[in-house]
């Protein structure tokens, strides 16, 4: 089919919708701004938020510009199933995740990052591994934010995409830069609201406005068997199955679900979680769906980039005054996530690099901590913008970034549950788990003959420790074992001869796989007998708790006794 | 074509409600923040 014509922005509407749009964000901030603030509120906000933000913060936070855009390309290449492949399984990671954050911000309730906790609980090989997977992943996050609204400003505007790389960056930067988290999870609440209101809206605009219903019938034939079969299993295998065994990872090993875990009032987990679970799948299944009407209508992306799927669908199908709310809902899920990730690194080097490893938790000054969290803001900004204009193959290095975590999520969680886990089993389970991954994901080893089927074997165990790992949370370690060995046994007939043409997916399963053996055959025999309420004193607050105390206001105590009194209730 | 539409249809309206959800609970601790006189974050 001909492409509907597009329309787009002059500069200066452009202009005028970035100012809005970034200078209401930093107006808000200014709201919560203190001339001194606290190391401690500026990674965590005093661990204390209420329900409202932090569900809002962790929907816009697991929100990206990429996870839209992914899941159009979803439906538009796999069919009807196809955004459901993408959306269903990562909001129900933040589901299974919430049970063990439960218990970490048990174990650690004034933690900032979980690399500083894995500093307190093993040492300081396995905080820096997590802490330096989690700097890599922050910085690859924000510079696949700030090229996705490169190219979304030069494609709706007259503007290059430099212009538009820089222009998102020292937006982002400005209002984060002095407060921090409590910056990125206030504006989260902004910026949520206008991408769930957008999508609310321009999903069925551009539903009736590209003549549906009725191009159901006439765009049938556009569909092969596969994308018109809801249970279609080539969306499963290609897009669902990898996606199930990374976002798992990407849940544990993030900092960004991590930051907000340890700073949202303890009783509000569970809701928290919950809602940013459905938020999270009917916004991006939501969006997905835009894939799927442009299959049915034959919609051509330019130069064959699904990429350009959902900006050309929005040129084609909305008038002015939705696509500037359109282009609102993009450039905030790339902020959200952008503030969030600027915001997890200088935690980072604020708690695991400077607070444990340069001064030492009891002698880190909280004042250079915020010059050490703030100039990390700038230069992580600066690095991410020069990566931008190169352009890089931004889909690689997040899949390497994943298995980094698949790598660890056993070890990690493992770590707050059995005493016996040793720093020396947890680090030799990610390095050589790691070593198994990079030959397996990038075909450096021929998948045929033995091998192959010793990377299937390994990787029908890591179905198993998946399922397994998932089922723990919720119901425990007998639970888990029956799930793990019953899902790999099913899975066997299945998998051998079959899983070694999916590298993609068999490399993170490997990775899952690998760690998990090494790191329970190198502890279960081992003398530790860890005591897990040593964690809360060795990973506390930084700051003086005269200095917590004074910045609190004289309301506080009333707002605690009112918490507790509904924890009563 | 009707399980199609509303299957497309159903996520915005699932969103839309979300978003209400939230701002009720965002609208409601703000409130008692200035009540108590307390910082909102």
């Amino acid at each position: 089919m001909n492409n509907p014509e597009t329309v787009g922005f002059s500069a200066l509407v452009i202009i005028l919708l970035l100012v809005l749009f970034y200078g209401g964000t930093f107006f808000v901030s200014t709201k919560i701004g203190q001339k001194n603030e606290n190391a401690d509120g500026y990674m965590t906000a005093g661990n204390k938020i209420g329900f409202g933000i932090s569900a809002a913060s962790m929907t816009a936070t697991w929100i990206w510009a990429s996870s839209m855009y992914a899941s159009a390309s979803s439906g538009y290449t796999y069919g009807i199933s196809g955004p459901i492949h993408y959306g269903l399984w990562g909001a129900l990671m933040i589901l299974f995740i919430y049970p063990f954050g439960k218990r970490i911000r048990k174990v650690a309730p004034k933690a900032h990052t979980l690399a500083e906790v894995m500093h307190a609980r093993h040492g300081r090989s396995s905080q820096l591994m997590l802490a330096g997977s989690n700097v890599v992943g922050s910085v690859i996050s924000l510079m696949s934010n700030f090229i996705a609204g490169g190219v979304l400003i030069s494609m709706l505007s007259p503007f290059n995409f430099i212009q538009g790389v820089l222009a998102v960056a020292g937006g982002v930067l400005l209002y984060t830069l002095w407060s921090g988290f409590r910056a990125s999870v206030l504006t989260d609440f902004m910026q949520v609201m206008a991408m769930l209101g957008a999508v609310a809206i321009i999903v069925p605009f551009i539903f009736f406005a590209a003549g549906f219903p009725a191009a159901f019938e006439t765009g049938a034939g556009n569909l092969t068997a596969q994308q018109s079969n809801f249970f279609s299993s080539d969306a499963f295998l290609n897009q669902g199955a990898p996606y199930i065994a990374a976002v798992l990872a990407y849940a544990i090993g993030n900092q960004t679900i991590a930051q907000r875990l340890f700073a949202v009032r303890e009783d509000l987990i569970k809701p928290t979680f919950i809602t940013a679970t459905i938020g999270y799948g009917a916004m991006v299944i939501g969006v997905g769906m835009i894939g799927v009407l442009a299959l049915y209508l034959g919609f051509e992306p330019t130069g064959g980039d699904q990429n350009n799927i959902i900006p050309e669908m929005a040129m084609s199908y909305l008038p002015g005054i939705l696509l500037a709310l359109f282009f609102v809902m993009i450039i905030g899920a790339l902020s959200s996530t952008a503030d969030s990730d600027l915001a997890a690194l200088s935690s980072i080097m604020m708690a695991d690099v400077y607070g444990q490893n340069v001064a030492g938790k009891t002698k880190a000054n909280p004042k250079t901590m915020l010059l050490v969290g703030r100039m990390t803001m700038i230069v992580a900004t600066v690095i991410a913008v020069c990566l931008a204009s190169l352009q890089l193959n931004i889909l690689d290095l997040l899949v390497f970034v994943g298995a980094l975590w698949g790598a660890l999520v056993f070890p990690v969680l493992a770590s707050f549950y059995w005493k016996k886990v040793t720093n020396k089993a947890f680090t030799t389970a990610v390095l050589v788990a790691l070593l198994v991954f990079i030959p397996v994901r990038f075909e450096l080893i021929p998948m045929t003959g033995f091998t192959a089927v010793i990377i299937e074997l390994l990787a029908i165990l890591g179905i198993g420790i998946v399922l397994g790992l998932m089922s723990f949370g919720f119901f425990g370690l007998r639970v888990a074992l029956i799930v793990g060995t019953v899902a790999t046994l099913v899975a066997a007939p299945f998998c051998f001869g079959f899983l070694r043409d999916y590298t993609t997916l068999s490399a993170s399963l490997v990775a899952y796989s690998v760690s998990t053996l090494i790191c329970y055959f190198m502890s279960f025999r081992s003398k530790m007998d860890f005591d897990f309420s040593v964690i809360a004193e060795r990973a506390g607050d930084f700051d003086p708790i005269e200095e917590i105390v004074a910045s609190a206001t004289k309301g506080s105590a009333r707002s605690n006794d009112s918490n507790n009194s509904e924890r009563n209730e | 074509m009707l399980a199609l539409t509303i299957y497309v249809l159903a996520w915005p309206v699932i969103v839309a409600g979300v978003a209400f959800f939230i701002a009720r609970a965002f609208i409601s601790e703000a409130r008692e923040a200035k009540r108590n006189g307390d910082p909102l974050i």
